[in-house]
């Protein structure tokens, strides 16, 4: 996987020698990659899966990404939920682990949504990852799995990707009053002054917007 | 012998056409003495047949935490319950793209705060995984085996709350009594009592003592009998029975559909637990059993949690007998912190320190990995992706108490608010967790 031409090892230059027990030669760093992953899980790894998804579904299913043997099939963003249905019905994938939301601050398909899919017997894991434009919807999986109401609201607050469908799209953590969405890549760190009320920092007075009141000298009462 | 049959009552004189209440003129003067300036009574309907909402928490002592749960009431029944969460939320995920993949070690002792270690191993696989790093033998038996230390520490705190919440003092107690004991030993291991960061990236950061394995010899067994002995008093106690078979009973279907976590789904009869389902560290190489309950209720959760704590002395002894000598960190100085002596006496060393703290362990750009263990509460994952530099592009979590609330949530509905206390101390749930 590593594709780095920086690990890549030279072709013709002899090792380095005499700093072996301190320096890892690049070399070797180049082989280890090559290494199996010692994390590496026999579940993640479903081609039988993955090509009924192909046939089922066709040019509705993408491409096939494959690290520390952990596959990951990207689906059509309409076809998330008939994906999701399938395969509960026709391959035991009937426990939704997590749905999660990755922020690839791109032009365009700027999210990524995935779905962490076991079936318990026999022990499967798949990862369907749908990509999505800022201020596109993505169907809810909620008909199919009823506990992807909450990861899917957990989606809609940090992320903003709104899912199509959902009985009840409140935020989950932030409270209704907050207009942003934290875990955007351009939201910063720190937080924004002023979008959430705070408590003064004097003993009595009002609720101040502002977290840095005192340095900007502005408190509210005196 | 013959009975005789009582006459039907006749209803009071102007309230033979009204539903009937006791005690009507009784409950009106109750009402009237309520009313001040700052409460009224709804007059309209009787205030016991209206529904009403109840505000529980986020500051109350039997949630556990900051939970927040919003009910609507008729009468003593929930018609439905909402959860409202988010009083806890620090946003780690979000901060953990500013840190080093070894810099957000600490950060992670306070999600789950009741079983540190399990989270710190979680971290540690999720980044090993995505960079590729081994890890040698000593170091997984060590994290085995005080993966387990935490397990029973979370079970203990769990038990000693969840009968404290329904009623009785004394069992809170004893289990603190051997809580303490793990405590001392973390101290011993790590330097630290509760938030003990032990892991490193490629192992763990010192080797255990031989006090410390003598400290864990002596606590296993000691402990192994007073579990026995809670069983006895517990098992046998028609109190704590009562308050528990049959609450919040969950089918194996729905428990499945409302996705609970960990023992509480497995009291429910789904056997999903990631030590055999995804084995990890060392625990394919381990003799212990899964256990399994059907029946669902929060007495099933409470059983198969002291079983859990059996299995874990099981496997604290087994540990013990086969902790293999060799080094604690993998020797590899792209992937893990060299070893004091070669970075107090050597150049090299010390380079290779100052890089490790600076930007630490880079896995290679577009990796993206997801590794779970079975933590005390659930399934605890990490989801990792990678840009190329030291520090996570994005981390995911997957949280046991999050899943187990939302279950919650379902399961509330309908149930009698004294046993709501019951049920929630049954989930387990940790507020450090489920807000992220």
């Amino acid at each position: 996987m590593n594709d780095d031409s920086q690990n890549a090892a030279p072709p013709d230059k002899p090792e380095p020698t005499g700093l072996k027990y301190h320096f890892t030669p690049r070399r070797a760093r180049a082989q280890e990659a090559k290494k199996a992953n010692p994390h590496a899980k026999a579940t993640t790894h479903n081609p039988a899966v993955v090509d009924a998804l192909r046939a089922e579904f066709g040019e509705r299913i993408g491409e096939v990404v494959t690290y520390a043997n952990e596959q990951t099939v990207f689906v059509q963003r309409r076809a998330i939920a008939d994906v999701c249905g399938y395969l509960k019905d026709a391959h035991g994938f009937n426990f939704l682990v997590m749905i999660g939301c990755i922020d690839r601050f791109t032009e365009t398909e700027r999210f990524e949504v995935f779905y962490n899919l076991v079936a318990i017997d026999p022990p499967k894991r798949l990862r369907l990852k749908v990509r999505v434009d800022d201020g596109e919807t993505v169907p809810t999986v909620t008909g199919v799995y009823p506990n992807a109401n909450w990861h899917e609201r957990e989606g809609w607050d940090f992320m903003g990707v709104r899912f199509d469908g959902h009985p009840d799209l409140r935020r989950m953590f932030m409270p209704e009053d907050f207009e942003y969405h934290p875990h955007r890549k351009e939201f910063p760190t720190l937080g924004i002054p002023g979008s959430l009320p705070l408590p003064n920092q004097e003993t009595d007075g009002e609720l101040t917007l502002d977290p840095f009141a005192r340095a900007h000298g502005s408190l509210p009462s005196d | 012998m013959e009975t005789a049959t009582a006459p039907a009552l006749a209803r009071p004189a102007g309230l033979e056409n009204e539903v009937f209440t006791f005690w009507p003129k009784h409950n009106r003067a109750l009402y009237d003495r309520l009313e001040t300036k700052h409460a009224y009574v709804e007059r309209d309907a009787d205030p016991l047949e209206a529904s009403m909402t109840l505000n529980i928490g986020p500051q109350h002592p039997a949630t556990h935490g900051v939970l927040r749960v919003v009910a609507k009431l008729d009468g003593e029944t929930i018609e439905s319950a909402l959860l409202d969460l988010g009083y806890l939320h620090r946003g780690i995920e979000k901060l953990a793209e500013v840190k080093t993949f070894q810099e957000f070690m600490p950060y992670t002792d306070r999600m789950d705060y009741l079983s540190p270690y399990s989270n710190n191993v979680a971290w540690c696989l999720a980044v090993e995984k995505l960079a590729n790093v081994e890890v040698p033998e000593r170091a997984q038996w060590i994290r085995t085996m005080l993966c387990e230390l935490a397990r029973v520490s979370s079970h203990l705190l769990w038990m000693g709350t969840m009968v404290m919440d329904a009623g009785a003092m004394s069992a809170f107690l004893w289990t603190f009594k051997w809580r303490e004991e793990i405590y001392t030993i973390f101290d011993h291991v790590a330097g630290a009592r509760f938030t003990v960061s032990h892991c490193r990236i490629g192992g763990v950061t010192t080797d255990l003592s031989p006090d410390a394995i003598g400290m864990i010899r002596t606590f296993v067994e000691n402990f192994a009998p007073d579990i026995e002995e809670w069983d006895k008093l517990l098992a046998g106690n028609r109190i704590w029975v009562e308050r528990n078979a049959g609450v919040g009973t969950v089918t194996k279907e729905e428990a499945m559909a409302i996705g609970l976590a960990g023992p509480s789904l497995r009291a429910s009869g789904v056997p999903y637990d990631l030590r055999r389902f995804e084995p990890y560290l060392k625990y394919e190489d381990l003799d212990f059993t899964i256990p399994l309950r059907t029946e669902g209720d929060c007495l099933a959760r409470y059983l198969i949690r002291l079983d859990e704590m059996r299995e874990s002395v099981k496997i604290l002894r087994q540990c013990l007998d086969r902790l293999p000598e060799g080094p604690v960190r993998v020797d590899n100085a792209k992937h893990a912190y060299p070893s004091k002596d070669e970075v107090y006496y050597s150049m090299e060393g010390m380079i290779h320190d100052f890089m490790m703290t600076d930007v630490g362990v880079a896995p290679p750009k577009g990796a993206e990995a997801y590794h779970a263990i079975e933590a005390p509460k659930g399934e605890l994952g990490f989801f990792l992706a990678s840009d190329g530099t030291g520090s996570p592009y994005r981390v995911e979590m997957t949280s046991p108490s999050f899943a187990n609330l939302q279950a919650l949530e379902y399961m509330l509905e309908g149930v009698m608010v004294a046993d709501t206390v019951v049920m929630i101390g049954s989930v387990d749930p940790v507020m450090g967790e489920a807000d992220k």
